[in-house]
């Protein structure tokens, strides 16, 4: 059989999934025996292949336009696609910036944070464009939601191993945590 | 909540289980009794169900659609299913509908935890019904505010389900009437008043709203982020903040008193005030440790040994000593110190601190959920609302009920609002001078009143009459000699004044070279002690008399107390410890014990015992 193919990525959040990603520790030897991981931003190829792979997880929420194009991208070269952790299944942290304008979070971070002295919002044209803090699910369809801040690598190793052998997973109990 | 008389036996089934359920009954209530659960957000078995959240929907045989458990009655041959594809479906809807509602962040919340650690029901039913994320994004628009202008406790709108347990509490517990609802639809919002700040509000932070809230809306601001209730111990107990005596849950953690909640088993019915439910957790001076001394005007620490030595030698030399205890102290510290004072220091000069206590034998005593059944209330003399809060919340209830409320005092009292008819006390008393010229006024009811009082009481079917101190003589008799249907409630002040005057100990001028002051945990109030060349005194904290003492003593708080009480309705209240005292503290008891032996006197326990016995 061959072998299922993942790819990750991450949008706006802290990189705290792929770290418990990472704590499922010596299981992962068990899962590349049945997986393949493409491409992640913690390896060297850090964009899903052209020709697709079975499964993609996104970590984050959507934030700006460049994110917008990385969840895009992940979906499109996707066949089912993973919502890994809080921000990515509810917006998260950085989600709280949708309470202020974006005006005021822009003055607030590169202005008048007490580290900065003669601050200014950038305002290169190639930069980004903002957008309203938004969870994956809101841009692109997400197939399986693992909520988390991060989801435990108990859950994030039961949802893989469940996919990589074929099986939709299911989450309840202690691999649900929204805390 | 179903209080019929006489109800009958009705057949239903639940689930394919043949149950006998009560007739008055709800589903949900009959569920319960039967121990089927059946999961609820609007709900609390403690207030009126609203079937408002729906997620107590269930099938119900021959029933149009979904029926709310809550609020359905239960009929002969009903047959009922509570977890259906049906029922499934909805409640996960209705959960959707909910966390969309507003903004429900759990990982800031202090209620957020695991399945099994989580504070929030509505989080628990999210992981019963394996909610993995929010079907529709909530409105960030939508600024929902945080409330936190009161002192004790914050309201954070975004946390809010709408389930309006907190107005029903506020409504029908507490009798406050604050809590109501601004807006309409989606903007719908639990308010204050007339839509004004919490802290600007009518709220008297009796707490019930926060005790009845499902979720992380209304938090502690003490107690939130300290623990979960799975990581803290609950333990029934007795507050000693006033002389009502209302039955408290103390949640402990570590030895240290996280969060007290009103007890939903005893005469106070959840009701507490913000004295026994927040008071008691805010921050209190230096505890006193060990035994200190007075050298070169500052008190310095001494073992117990050379502090007993100390005390007893110069008590020795003095010719007379007084003796005074706080009134918030058991019946066997109590009981221990007059026998102290009697036996020891000899002397007669002993007394509370401070404590009031009318005549205790008018007639048959009430318990205080008798105001709420109550069709006639009577309040002769004090301030309930001010100096009894609890008893004030149930009288308002009364009235809310429609019981007919007759305030009679010399001045004017929360009370006076909710009063049908409002009578004149006259001080009859003479004018004197002494610091305890309070204690010697006199108030009297004229006969014109007395007669309108005996109508009003004789008209009623269950009148309860409340009164005070310092009534005169005559007043006493004509409410002694009202019919034996009136119960009676004493505004005793002072948590165990009523347990101190079955002693014979009361709150009276006393007088003596040597002062002992057992003073437990409790803090000057400015009132002047009685003059003395030396004073000895037994307290918890540092405070103004510790620094004018001579020698000090540690003593207990009352978490760490174990004895009894007498509150208001003259009940004997176990006090049960819910803290462990510092180490190498005694009880007050034994610290007198320990200083009765040293001075050449053997008080023994089982004299204590005996004497606490015949309280």
């Amino acid at each position: 059989m061959a072998k299922v193919k993942v790819a990750s990525d991450w949008l706006a959040g802290c990189a705290g999934c792929h770290m418990s990603l990472l704590d499922i520790d010596e299981r992962i030897v068990d899962l590349l025996k049945a997986a393949d991981l493409t491409s992640t931003p913690i390896t060297d190829l850090k964009h899903p292949p052209a020709e697709g792979v079975d499964v993609g997880i996104l970590e984050g929420a959507v934030n700006n336009s460049a994110t917008e194009r990385v969840a895009q991208l992940m979906r499109s070269r996707c066949k089912i696609l993973i919502a890994l952790g809080d921000c990515a299944v509810f917006g998260g942290v950085p989600a709280l910036r949708n309470r202020v304008c974006m005006k005021e979070a822009l003055r607030r971070a590169y202005i008048e944070t007490e580290s900065t002295t003669d601050g200014a919002i950038p305002s290169d044209p190639e930069l980004a464009t903002m957008q309203e803090c938004r969870p994956v699910g809101d841009v692109v369809e997400v197939d399986i939601h693992v909520p988390g801040c991060p989801p435990s690598a108990d859950a994030i190793f039961h949802v893989l191993k469940e996919l990589v052998e074929g099986r939709k997973p299911v989450l309840n109990g202690k691999f649900l945590d929204w805390h | 909540m179903s209080a019929t008389a006489t109800t009958t036996t009705v057949n239903i089934t639940i689930n394919g289980k043949a149950l006998q359920a009560q007739s008055g009954q709800t589903v949900m209530e009959a569920a319960s009794a039967a121990g089927i659960d059946i999961p609820a957000l609007c709900n609390d078995p403690h207030l009126r169900p609203e079937g408002g959240c729906r997620m107590c929907v269930v099938e119900i045989d021959k029933q149009r659609g979904l029926q709310p458990a809550c609020t359905f009655p239960i009929f002969e041959g009903m047959v009922v299913r509570t977890e259906t594809e049906k029922t499934t479906a909805s409640r996960k809807q209705t959960l959707q509908m909910l966390f969309s509602e507003r903004n429900h962040y759990c990982m800031f919340c202090p209620a957020s935890g695991s399945e099994q650690t989580t504070d929030c029901e509505l989080q628990r039913l999210g992981y019963r019904y394996g909610l993995t994320h929010w079907q529709y994004t909530p409105k960030y628009a939508n600024d929902w505010a945080v409330d936190a202008t009161r002192p004790y406790f914050v309201m954070d709108h975004s946390r809010c389900i709408l389930c309006r347990r907190c107005v029903r509490a506020c409504n029908t517990i507490a009798a406050n009437h604050t809590l109501g609802l601004a807006q309409r639809g989606a903007q719908s919002r639990i308010c204050a008043d007339d839509d004004v700040q919490f802290g600007a509000s009518t709220c008297v932070s009796c707490g019930t709203c926060l005790q009845v809230c499902p979720t992380g809306a209304l938090a502690d601001r003490r107690g939130a982020y300290m623990a979960h209730e799975t990581e803290l111990t609950r333990t029934s107990a007795v507050c000693m903040g006033c002389a009502v005596g209302c039955g408290i849950e103390a949640l402990t953690r570590d030895n240290q008193l996280i969060r007290v909640e009103g007890s939903w088993k005893t005469t106070n019915g959840g009701l507490l005030c913000a004295t026994g439910r927040f008071d008691v957790v805010e921050p209190k001076p230096q505890r006193i440790l060990t035994p200190l001394v007075r050298q070169d005007g500052r008190m310095v620490e001494i073992t117990a040994e050379k502090a007993m030595t100390h005390i007893a030698q110069r008590l020795r030399q003095l010719n007379s000593v007084a003796g005074l205890a706080s009134p918030r102290l058991t019946n066997e510290t109590l009981a221990a110190f007059q026998c102290f004072c009697h036996e020891v220091l000899e002397t007669n000069e002993v007394g509370l601190l401070y404590g009031e206590v009318p005549p205790l034998d008018l007639g048959k005593p009430a318990v205080l959920q008798d105001l709420v059944t109550a069709d006639c209330i009577v309040v002769i003399g004090g301030d309930p609302l001010e100096r009894q809060k609890v008893l004030g919340f149930l009288i308002k209830r009364g009235s809310d009920n429609g019981a007919k409320v007759i305030v009679v005092n010399d001045r004017g009292t929360g009370l006076d609002r909710y009063a049908h008819t409002r009578l004149d006390l006259q001080d009859i008393s003479h004018a004197a001078e002494s610091p305890f010229e309070r204690l010697r006024r006199t108030y009297h009811l004229r006969v014109s009143g007395v007669t309108q009082l005996k109508a009003a009481c004789e008209a009623a079917q269950r009148p309860i009459v409340l009164y005070s101190t310092r009534m005169s003589t005559t007043v006493y008799a004509a409410l002694r000699a009202l019919q034996p249907k009136v119960k009676f409630l004493p505004l005793v002040e002072g948590t165990n004044a009523a347990g101190a005057a079955k002693l014979g100990m009361t709150a009276r001028p006393v007088s003596g070279q040597g002062l002992y002051l057992l003073a437990g945990d409790d803090l000057p109030d400015g009132t002047p002690l009685p003059a003395h060349q030396f004073m000895v005194v037994q307290a918890a904290y540092r405070s103004a008399w510790t620094e004018a003492a001579d020698v000090v003593l540690p003593s207990l708080t009352w978490p760490e107390r174990k004895g009894h009480v007498v509150n208001l309705e003259e009940r004997n209240i176990p006090v049960v410890p819910v803290l462990t005292p510092p180490k190498g503290l005694q009880a007050d008891w034994e610290t007198l014990l320990a200083l009765s032996v040293r001075m050449g006197y053997t008080l023994s326990y089982q004299e204590i015992t005996e004497i606490s016995m015949t309280v």
